[in-house]
């Protein structure tokens, strides 16, 4: 009964153009869109020069410093104009290097180069560090010192991670809570409008049967959503997995589970499909920025940081991200398991509570 | 009590129903007997939907007692619904599932069930047995909707409005279909706003008005108890004074109406009508027109409610 009622319910789902591309299509778009974009690349930095000088010295200098992949180095026609573009913003970089450059040094005469930035960049403390750590060495080369304390910096590459990796789990979860809220809530209100739901009052049908079938069928529809966009990112955008894929999976549901109710409770306050929509959108959009699907909540005030995390949405990330680019296990979320748990339950009273059949 | 009902397949007693102040069903009481097409008739908002859907189990009744099949179907409504059938009034069903897929999950609710092919052949839809529900014409909806009902192959079936927002046509065509479930032997309960389908489908009709049967018996019966169960319009070829035909046979009184005609109110035209042919003769009076119209069912709920079914 409760296998055929969910097969009945699938295949509707499943002929349901719109609701299937909200379930499938829609968090694919947000794949690929964002996997197109290269965020993992650091932005260069460009740095004008101007070289009053142009010697075999000032030029390897700027060579040398060019070569470091963060900074790009331009010439510059003249200084009053560089000087310009750097108040208005055009550039946020100016480098001068004195007349001479080659014949002072050699004859270890003090030079003094210029570095003029934008007191305003995000970026000036390291491109002052990155230039003055360049001519410190340039220093030490030409007065012929040998350093006695060498850095050797090691880096251990772990497990290779990027932004597009922290983004993937973000969509699973966006995708699942949109739809679980939304669709199903959207659902419930047409067939409450259509009295589906009297009709079905009228046979011997349960009512808990009928709803096992409806959380059943969502749930295997959230599962093959979670594993289009998992396998799209994969495949289509080299995106790390090194978890345990059941592990993931029984995040998922718990996750789903929560939404799943939230969905019944949307529905049972909407009365028709629009209102159903607009409403699972006030429920689900604010989680959608707070509980970081896009950002990490690190960056958030203390007091919205501390309330964001028992959002349902936050704990189900959480656990997600630990997951797929940790490789943690189950048992190192007990945290993020009992929020979930704790929504979950009271969700479901909530539910039963509100949520009428006729 | 048990014994008395043997013959009834529902029987119903003070049944009442209140939604917060408002009294919908006011101590409703009447059986219907097994095979039998019974009819609620009353303007919308009389209470006939709420009534029926104590009834079936759908609403629990403030008050009073409702057995269908000797079931209590506020006590007991997953025996009752497991042996009716029940067509909901505007309800539609899953869009996206085939006519087939809908007979075959509703059938699985039940322990008894008919196949789709059988069911869509009783109400002539064989040949869309592959087609959506969308895709179906209003007329084939509501027939759909009466086959959905046959699904558990019910011993009473109850239809809320069948044929409401159908073209006259298409309710005519229904009418068939409801006629030839009754046929099969079972009993079919009935609401509509329709005088005509009361009078045309039902054995017996009960007459509903602000949660009150205000009159039971079988459209016959109701008619012939009218005052006037008959109207005698005539038209004269020379225009004579109404007063002229008020000691004429059984007329109860004569009204002239705006075209010259005059109408003849009759307690039995059988009687009125040799009157008048007989006076016709002795006058040498031609008349041009005539026409006996026989009361109906609005004309018995305007004499008791003093309104007409669709006010």
């Amino acid at each position: 009964m409760l296998l055929y009622l969910v097969a009945a319910n699938l295949k509707m789902l499943f002929r349901n153009r719109q609701s299937i591309f909200w379930a499938l299509l829609f968090p694919l778009i947000f794949v690929v869109v964002f996997g197109l974009f290269n965020l993992d690349e650091t932005p260069t930095t460009k740095v004008l020069v101007v070289d009053y000088s142009r010697d075999q010295l000032s030029k390897s200098l700027v060579k040398s410093l060019d070569d470091i992949e963060t900074l790009k180095m331009e010439e510059a026609a003249d200084e009053a104009k560089a000087r310009q573009d750097l108040r208005d913003g055009e550039r946020r970089f100016l480098l001068i290097l004195p007349q001479g450059l080659g014949e002072d040094v050699a004859a270890k005469r003090p030079v003094k180069i210029t570095l003029i930035y934008d007191e305003s960049s995000a970026v000036s403390a390291v491109i002052i560090g990155l230039v003055r750590r360049f001519v410190d060495g340039a220093n030490l080369e030409l007065a012929d010192a040998q350093p006695l304390l060498n850095l050797e910096s090691q880096g251990i590459l772990s497990r290779q991670t990027g932004y597009f990796d922290f983004l993937l789990p973000g969509f699973i979860g966006l995708g699942v809570m949109t739809y679980s809220i939304i669709g199903l809530a959207s659902n419930l209100a047409v067939w409450r409008e259509k009295k589906i739901f009297k009709r079905l009052l009228a046979t011997p049908l349960r009512i808990q049967t009928f709803f096992a079938a409806v959380i059943v069928s969502f749930l295997v529809l959230s599962l093959i959503q979670a594993a289009i966009i998992l396998v799209s990112g994969m495949l289509l955008f080299d995106a790390h997995f090194y978890g345990n894929y059941f592990y993931l999976l029984v995040f998922v549901v718990f996750g789903n589970l929560v939404f799943l109710n939230l969905g019944f409770i949307v529905g049972a306050f909407a009365k028709t499909v629009s209102a159903a929509s607009g409403l699972g959108n006030v429920v689900s959009l604010p989680m959608m920025f707070l509980s970081g699907t896009f950002f990490p909540t690190d960056t958030l005030p203390a007091f919205l940081r501390w309330l964001v995390q028992y959002l349902p949405l936050s704990p189900l990330l959480e656990g997600m991200r630990g997951i797929a680019t940790d490789a943690r296990p189950l048992w190192d979320f007990p945290q993020e398991m009992a929020i979930l748990g704790v929504w979950i339950i009271v969700t479901a009273f909530i539910a039963v509570k509100v949520f009428k059949f006729r | 009590m048990a014994t008395q009902h043997a013959e009834h397949d529902i029987v119903v007693e003070g049944l009442t129903k209140r939604f917060g102040s408002l009294e919908a069903v006011k101590d409703v009481s009447f059986a219907v007997r097994r095979g039998e097409v019974f009819g609620i008739l009353g303007p919308n908002g009389a209470g006939k939907t709420t009534a029926l859907e104590c009834i079936e189990g759908l609403q629990e009744p403030t008050a009073g007692k409702t057995r269908v099949l000797g079931i209590d179907t506020a006590a007991e409504p997953w025996k009752a619904k497991e042996r009716i059938g029940v067509q909901l009034q505007a309800s539609a069903y899953f869009d996206y599932l085939k006519l087939r897929e809908i007979l075959e999950l509703f059938g699985r609710l039940y322990a008894k069930r008919l196949s789709p092919a059988e069911l869509l052949e009783k109400v002539g839809l064989a040949e869309k047995i592959e087609t959506p529900v969308v895709k179906l014409s209003g007329g084939q909806q509501h027939r759909f909707a009466i086959a959905a009902a046959l699904v558990n192959d019910p011993e009473v079936i109850f239809l809320d409005e069948p044929t409401t927002g159908l073209d006259p046509q298409a309710r005519r065509n229904l009418w068939e279909f409801i006629q030839r479930i009754h046929g099969e032997g079972r009993t079919v309960v009935l609401t509509t706003h329709y005088m005509e389908e009361a009078q045309f489908l039902c054995q017996r009709v009960a007459i509903m008005d602000r949660g009150r049967i205000v009159a039971l018996d079988t459209p016959e019966r109701l008619i012939k108890g009218l005052p006037v169960p008959y109207k005698v319009r005539i038209k004269l070829a020379e225009a004579q004074p109404p007063e002229l035909f008020k000691g004429l046979e059984a007329v109860m009184n004569v009204q002239a109406e705006a075209d010259g005609a005059l109408t003849l109110a009759s307690s039995d035209a059988a009687r009125t009508l040799p009157a008048l042919m007989a006076w016709s003769n002795a006058n040498g009076r031609r008349i041009d027109h005539l026409e006996v119209v026989r009361g109906n069912l609005e004309d018995v709920f305007l004499t008791i409610t003093g309104r007409g079914l669709r006010d």
